[in-house]
C-alpha cells in the first residue's frame, strides 16, 4: 500500500459547498425553466417530496428504530435525530399549538441557502421549499399526512428560518385488490 | 439448510422484485397470481394476527412454518415487505431480511435515480448484490453439501 | 416581501471560513438524483441529457473555483498547465470528492488533450444504468464542474465523460492554452 497521508474523508459524507452548489444549481434552472416563482415552489417541493419518499428508506435503514408513538415523538425524530443524521445541523423544536398537531421547527442556519443572494425579482420565490418537499414525503411514507410550509426566512430578512409542520390525519395501509 | 425465495412488495402490493435459488417444484398459476396471492395473505395474516394478540403488538407477524417451508417477513414502517422463504431448518432471519432492506435495497435502488420506486426493480446492481448476498449466508451456503 | 428594512448581514458578508460541515452522501445523492430524473424528463435523448448534465455541472464548479481559490491558495492561481492539472487531480478533488482523482494521464498523440481517470465517480456510486440507456454516464455533471473551473482559471477547455477504466474525463485543451503554456515555459 502507498502512503496514507492522503487518506480519503469520510466516505459517507460529501463537501458541504458542493451540496450547495449543486442545490443552487438546480434552483437557477428552474428559475430558467418556469415562468414564476409560484411554479418553482412548486416544482422544488415535487422533488423534495420525492427525495423524502427515498430518504425515509435510507432513515428506517440507518436509525433502527419503530414507529413514533405520537406527533411529539415524531417532532423529536425530525429534529434531533434526522436532520442531524442529514443535514449536520440541529433546529430547535417550539411553538407547539395547544391541541399538539402543530409545530415548528427553527433553524439558525440553512445549509442550502449558504452563499445564497434571492435573485431580484424573485420576491415570492421560496428557494428552500425542497425541505418542505421532503419532510412532507418522508412522513407520508410512515403514514402521516402532514402540511409543511416556512413561515420565516433569512433569505427574506427574518432573523430565523422557520418552517411550520402541521398534522393533518394518520393515513391507513393499502388494502390489496380484491379485499375489503 | 436452503434458501428458496425471495419476495419484495411495496407499499401498494406492488411486487417490486422476486428471485429463486432452490425452487424445484414449477408453479401451476403465473407468477403475477402467486405475487397477487401472497401479498393478500400477508395482509390478511398481519391484521388478523395483530387483532389477536392480547397486547399491541409493535412487530407482529414474523413467519410461519409449514411441513416443507418456513416463510421469514421483515416489513419496514414504511411499509415495505420482504419475505424470504426457507427450508425447517434456518433460524431467524430478521436480520438478513434487515439487511437486504438498509444494505441493498437503499442503497442501490433507493439511491439510484433511474429506479421508479413504484416499478418493479430492473437494475442489474441490485440483482447482483442480492444474489451474492444471500448465496453467501450460511443458511443457504450449507445447502450444498446436505443436499 | 415586508422585510426589506431589516438589516441584516447578508450571507456574502458572511466570512467564507474553513469550509462548510459535511452533509450526509445519502442527502446528496438524492438531490443529484432528483436532479438526473428531472433532466431527463425534458430532454428526448442521452447526449442531451448529458449535456444538461454538464451546464449545471458548469454552474457549481463555476461557483466552486471562487471559493475554493480563495481558502487554499489565496487568490494566486496556477499559471501552467501541468501544475493546473495536478491541482484539480488532488487538491480540488480531494476538496470536493473527499479523494484524489485515481489518473492524470496525457494522450500520446495529441499534447491538447489529458485525461483524469476515476473508477467510481461520486455520482455514478449509487447508479446502475439500465441497459436501454447503455451510453448515459452522469459523471457529465462533473465534467461539467471540471469544464467550469479550467475555463474560470484560464484554461479553455472542453471536458467530455466517457466510459473507459470506469470513467474518464476527456479534456481537450484550447489551442491558445498550450501555445501559452509554451513560452511560459521558454521564460
Amino acid at each position: 500500500m502507498s502512503r496514507q497521508a492522503n487518506r480519503a474523508g469520510d466516505p459517507r459524507k460529501v463537501n458541504g459547498e458542493l451540496f450547495t452548489l449543486t442545490y443552487g444549481a438546480l434552483v437557477a434552472q428552474l428559475i430558467k425553466d418556469y415562468e414564476n416563482d409560484e411554479q418553482v415552489n412548486k416544482q422544488l417541493d415535487k422533488m423534495g417530496y420525492n427525495m423524502g419518499v427515498r430518504l425515509i428508506e435510507d432513515f428506517l435503514a440507518r436509525a433502527n428504530m419503530g414507529r413514533c408513538n405520537d406527533f411529539r415523538e415524531t417532532a423529536d425524530v425530525i429534529a434531533k435525530v434526522a436532520f442531524k443524521m442529514y443535514l449536520g445541523l440541529t433546529p430547535v423544536v417550539s411553538n407547539w399549538s395547544a391541541a399538539g398537531d402543530e409545530f415548528s421547527l427553527l433553524l439558525e442556519s440553512n445549509p442550502l441557502t449558504e452563499f445564497v443572494e434571492l435573485p431580484s425579482g424573485h420576491n415570492n420565490l421560496n428557494y428552500s421549499n425542497l425541505m418542505c418537499g421532503v419532510l412532507r414525503g418522508a412522513l407520508e411514507m410512515v403514514q402521516m399526512d402532514v402540511d409543511v410550509r416556512f413561515v420565516q426566512d433569512t433569505l427574506k430578512g427574518d432573523n430565523i428560518t422557520e418552517i411550520r409542520l402541521k398534522f393533518n390525519k394518520r393515513l391507513e395501509d393499502a388494502v390489496p385488490v380484491g379485499e375489503d | 439448510m436452503t434458501i428458496f425465495t425471495f419476495y419484495l412488495f411495496d407499499r401498494n402490493g406492488t411486487c417490486l422484485y422476486y428471485a429463486e435459488w432452490n425452487r424445484k417444484k414449477q408453479l401451476t398459476m403465473s407468477k403475477d397470481e402467486e405475487f397477487k396471492l401472497m401479498y393478500g395473505m400477508l395482509f390478511s395474516i398481519k391484521s388478523f394476527a395483530s387483532r389477536l394478540s392480547p397486547t399491541d403488538m409493535k412487530e407482529g407477524f414474523l413467519n410461519f412454518t409449514t411441513s416443507k417451508y418456513k416463510l421469514h417477513f421483515f416489513e419496514t414502517p414504511s411499509g415495505l415487505k420482504l419475505i424470504l422463504n426457507t427450508d425447517l431448518s434456518v433460524g431467524n432471519m430478521k436480520d438478513v431480511l434487515q439487511q437486504i432492506f438498509s444494505s441493498i435495497y437503499v442503497e442501490y435502488v433507493v439511491k439510484n435515480p433511474l429506479c421508479q420506486l413504484d416499478q418493479p426493480i430492473t437494475s442489474e446492481l441490485f440483482k447482483y448484490k442480492l444474489d451474492e448476498y444471500v448465496k453467501s449466508l450460511s443458511a443457504f451456503q450449507t445447502s450444498k453439501t446436505a443436499s | 416581501m415586508s422585510s426589506f428594512g431589516k438589516q441584516k448581514p447578508s450571507n456574502l458578508e458572511k466570512p467564507i471560513g474553513k469550509g462548510k460541515p459535511e452533509v450526509n452522501i445519502a442527502t446528496f445523492a438524492l438531490l443529484f438524483s432528483e436532479i438526473v430524473q428531472y433532466c431527463q424528463n425534458r430532454v428526448h435523448t442521452v447526449p442531451e441529457l448529458q449535456t444538461k448534465l454538464s451546464e449545471l455541472g458548469q454552474h457549481v464548479g463555476s461557483h466552486m473555483l471562487d471559493v475554493i481559490f480563495l481558502r487554499e491558495k489565496g487568490f494566486k492561481r496556477e499559471i501552467k498547465l501541468l501544475s493546473m492539472l495536478i491541482f484539480i487531480k488532488s487538491t480540488f478533488w480531494k476538496i470536493v470528492f473527499g479523494k484524489e482523482a485515481d489518473k492524470l494521464e496525457q494522450a500520446n498523440d495529441d499534447d491538447k488533450t489529458y485525461y483524469i481517470i476515476e473508477k467510481e465517480p461520486l455520482v455514478n456510486k449509487f447508479i446502475s444504468v439500465p441497459k436501454d440507456k447503455g451510453s448515459l454516464n452522469c459523471a457529465a455533471f462533473t465534467a461539467g464542474m471540471l469544464e467550469a473551473v479550467l475555463n474560470g482559471a484560464n484554461f479553455p477547455a472542453k471536458v467530455t465523460v466517457h466510459w473507459h477504466k470506469g470513467t474518464t474525463f476527456m479534456i481537450k485543451f484550447d489551442e491558445s492554452v498550450i501555445t501559452r503554456d509554451k513560452t511560459v515555459d521558454s521564460r
